[in-house]
């Protein structure tokens, strides 16, 4: 989990109510009169309207404890931050009020050790750039000082953070730092902040890769580009420099801020989200669960598939490259990479196995009427997979100009981290939904499809590091798990390399790929993408499997109770409802990868409409 | 001393390496392939394992995997037919192949069972040399199996200094970024390229492959290395039944060239 926002020092009532609207963890008010932020005299309604998942938080220093007690009252505050000499005792004294914030200036000098006899009386530090005004210098310490801080008790990082330095704060690796606090480098005047300047920061910073080693197990990637066991970068020298290339700028182009706007942008106004969370009432009704769908099916192009072609398009751009080259398998990635392509004027070639050309046709007019010229993979299953080996070919072939956009949580690193960084939108969104909706942004279970695996990743995203979600993961067992014609990789593959990288799949003991087999051709693929692997193997996640039957009958039944018809790779995710259990309390989100226009023909066929 | 090792020592121009596929085109051929080949001339051998996605090879190559495939070729049998083979054949043979069917094998068992079979390296595209150094290049050094990496034109001067240090045996130049199959296109910059890593003066020998398909392109191969690698251009050759009547015609033209020279 990432560390949370907190903005203090407004007295404005817009600007103290725009700021709430960003929906920080903490919000400071300064009841320091010698502060250029006082914040004098308000009336209590106003700060009683900031909903009480934000915590109002009253900034003292030396102030008298009668008076600081007289204020919590008043002002119903859920925390305080004391930034004078006050003693432990004085500390202690206030714990029985209120969440108790013990800030410190920190210079070359100053003793960490000082700081044990407040471990007890306190609820969390508070780290600040130390002046004789006591903060608001809107200059930074020297964060490595925070070397000497052996304590375990989580702290706040404040004094001078400003608008740039998103990517040096997700970068500290410190499972104590629990919140930011951002003041004067956001303000337009003091007392007055910046609101663009601060949404921007907040989008920024939720959309940065979580601190990476913030629970004892990682389950997300390494520098060596590693998930645990999974992941690396299996793939012939030919393809090294493009790889490498990618490997060192992918995350500094990500996040860059000019970078983010402009994917944001495209996001709401060109893919039209955030797309909603749903609470599906008959559908919940039936279920005996609050079951929440997510509806990546309203996105442009009609799945999820496009918040990575976006993000992709926009750093082959960045790159340089001119040509971009692509797998299918349903044909939503197809489509959204044709999109994309159109979109920003780059030419598109399209690989897509000979069987899934014919099976999703509307799909394949689509990419031809965007002008993608669809390149039909026959050897192997001609499915997915050789599809993939098709356009790994390609890129061997074009090293110099051509990008690869894979469409999936597959392939070498950084591609499983890149993919899953952009699809992180899902769940990122999930989040606040959830918590303006139910009031808690973590609900009991979270439920995704998985072919290679980015929705699902997508879905999972941020909910990863939070230990109560259920994470289910739903493959595709074909015509029964055992049957032989099954693509429910975890309950039938072994460790080993395809496409690039270490993961699981199916394969024979002789170390040859099984052709997989789904009535979703989405979910056709006899691999998953290497974090999946790591969820799996660690049992962060658990990997189930329906079959075609029960997915089918899960799509029809999504269409009657609620009017939605899902995308049969979707329906597999609904499908499992059926085998779960649920005492009615319970907050379900399943993620609707995409709708079902592409698969009409199959359903019209199996239910003979 | 390892037999590639030996060649190169007695041997430093127009070495002649042939690749082809095990079991194909008949799953038996393998062992009379090897033997005709040398017989005509050939001073190394690379023989393919089969594997069900070849992501660097083109369609014939990757026709010919499939083919043997289908027939029944795995890494057991194969290990069954090299050692049959190398009763019969002395010039120095390594395998080439992806790494997923040797991580199922197990890479130690694999290189013990290539120690065993008489086999001297190994050639394995997807095999990153990250993992190679960090875990398995102690296995293959204890077994004296030579691993032997790819460079391309695109591959820095540092990093080939680096496949240099951890090379035994030769290092393979692509003639191109491409898949096995292409025609090699002898332009200004493929020279360049070529001369290029001629000056680094490296402590292994070279050899490039990847599209030498005639005498005009093999003798320019070995201008700038110690020797040419034909695969697609043999394997195309293959004719069944009894692939190994037509090796020596295949050869001739190589091998003329090579015996004028020498
Ligand atoms: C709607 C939909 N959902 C899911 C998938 C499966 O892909 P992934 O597992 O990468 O989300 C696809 C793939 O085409 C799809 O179109």
């Amino acid at each position: 989990m990432k560390a949370g926002l907190k903005v203090c020092g407004m007295r404005d009532l817009m600007n103290i109510q725009a700021v709430t609207a960003l929906h920080p963890a903490y919000i400071g008010f300064i009841f320091y009169p010698g502060s250029a932020r006082y914040i004098g005299s308000v009336d209590p309604e106003l700060l009683s309207s900031i909903p009480a998942t934000i915590k109002t938080t009253g900034v003292f220093v030396n102030e008298t404890l009668e008076e600081v007690k007289r204020l919590i009252a008043l002002y119903e505050l859920k925390a305080v931050q004391l930034h004078g000499a006050e003693s432990p005792e004085y500390c202690a004294a206030l714990q029985p009020y209120t969440e108790v914030i013990k800030a410190f200036g920190v210079n070359y000098s100053f003793d960490f050790e000082s700081l044990i006899a407040y471990e007890k009386v306190t609820s969390y530090f508070l780290f600040d750039t130390l002046t004789v005004n006591h903060g608001g210098s809107g200059k930074r310490f020297d964060w490595s000082l925070l070397k000497q801080y052996r304590l375990n008790q989580p702290y706040f990082l404040s004094g001078g953070i400003g608008p740039d330095d998103v990517n040096e704060l997700a970068s500290i690796d410190d499972k104590r730092l629990h919140f930011i606090d951002v003041n004067s480098r956001f303000e337009i005047s003091p007392g007055l902040k910046d609101i663009e300047l601060l949404s921007t920061f907040f989008t920024l910073w939720n959309a940065a890769p979580a601190a990476k080693n913030y629970n004892d197990m990682n389950y997300f990637v390494n520098e060596k580009g590693y998930y645990g066991d999974f992941g690396g970068a299996y793939i012939p020298e030919m393809l090294y420099p493009n790889v490498e290339e990618l490997r060192q700028h992918y995350l500094e182009i990500i996040n860059a801020p000019e970078f983010q706007q402009e994917f944001r942008a495209l996001l709401k106004d060109y893919v039209g989200r955030p797309s909603p969370l749903y609470l599906a009432k008959r559908l919940s009704e039936k279920y005996n669960a609050n079951i929440f769908l997510k509806r990546e099916d309203l996105n442009h192009t009609g799945a999820h598939k496009i918040n990575n072609t976006i993000g992709q398009i926009l750093l082959a751009e960045k790159l340089g490259k001119k040509r971009i080259i692509a797998e299918t398998g349903a044909g939503q990635h197809g489509v959204a990479t044709a999109t994309v392509c159109a979109l920003r004027g780059l030419e598109c070639v399209v690989y897509m196995g000979e069987i899934d050309i014919q099976r999703q046709a509307p799909n394949v007019a689509r990419m031809k009427m965007l002008g993608a010229k669809v390149v039909s993979a026959v050897s192997g299953s001609k499915t997915l997979k050789d599809a993939t080996n098709e356009a790994m070919r390609d890129w061997i072939n074009n090293p110099i100009d051509t990008h690869y956009i894979i469409g999936s949580v597959v392939g070498p690193h950084p591609y499983p981290d890149m993919v899953a960084l952009f699809q992180s939108v899902i769940s990122e969104e999930t989040k606040k939904q959830l918590l303006e909706q139910t009031g808690n942004d973590q609900p009991d279970y979270v439920l995704a499809c998985v072919g290679g695996g980015s929705n699902a990743m997508g879905m999972f995203y941020h909910f990863v590091n939070d230990k109560d979600v259920k994470l289910i993961a739903v493959e595709a067992a074909g015509k029964g798990v055992h049957s032989g014609h099954s693509a429910a990789t975890t309950a039938l593959g072994k460790e080993g390399v395809l496409h690039g990288s270490r993961s699981i799949l199916m394969q024979t003991d002789d170390g040859q790929v099984i052709e997989p087999y789904s009535i979703s051709a989405g979910l056709d693929y006899p691999g998953i993408g290497p974090q999946h692997a790591h969820l799996f193997k660690t049992t962060r996640a658990e990997y189930v499997s329906v079959s075609d039957e029960e997915s089918l009958d899960a799509g029809l039944l999504l269409t009657q109770l609620e009017g939605i018809i899902p995308a049969i790779e979707s329906a597999h995710a609904l499908a499992y409802l059926e085998k779960m259990e649920f005492t009615g309390k319970e907050n379900v989100v399943v993620c609707l990868s995409g709708r079902g226009d592409k698969d009409m023909e199959t359903y019209m066929k199996h239910f003979g409409f | 001393m390892n037999r590639i090792n030996q060649l190169f020592e007695k041997k430093k121009n127009n070495v002649l390496s042939i690749y082809y596929t095990a079991g194909y085109p008949g799953l038996g051929d393998t062992v009379s392939i090897a033997e005709a080949l040398e017989k005509s001339g050939a001073d190394m051998l690379e023989i393919g394992f089969p594997y069900s996605d070849p992501v660097a090879d083109g369609p014939v190559i990757q026709a010919s995997s499939k083919l043997a495939l289908d027939s029944g070729m795995t890494l057991d049998l194969l290990f069954k037919q090299l050692k049959e083979l190398r009763n019969k054949v002395t010039v120095p043979v390594l395998l080439m192949g992806y790494v997923n069917p040797v991580l199922q094998y197990g890479v130690e068992n694999f290189c013990k069972a290539c120690a065993e079979a008489g086999v001297d390296g190994c050639i394995v595209p997807d095999l990153p040399m990250y993992e190679y150094e960090e875990l398995y290049q102690d296995v293959f050094l204890k077994y004296d199996i030579c691993n032997v990496f790819l460079v391309t034109p695109q591959t820095s001067e540092e990093r080939i200094r680096k496949i240099d240090g951890l090379s035994k045996g030769f290092i393979y130049l692509l003639s191109s970024s491409a898949t096995t199959g292409q025609n090699l296109q002898v332009s200004d910059t493929t020279s360049a390229y070529f001369s290029r890593i001629k000056a680094m003066e490296l402590k292994n020998p070279t050899m490039i492959g990847f599209g030498i398909s005639s005498k005009e392109t093999f003798d320019k191969a070995c201008q700038y290395a110690n020797g040419g690698i034909i695969g697609t251009a043999f394997v195309k050759s293959l004719q069944s039944p009894n692939p190994a009547e037509g090796v020596s015609s295949f050869m001739e033209e190589f091998t003329g060239t090579v015996l004028s020279q020498s």
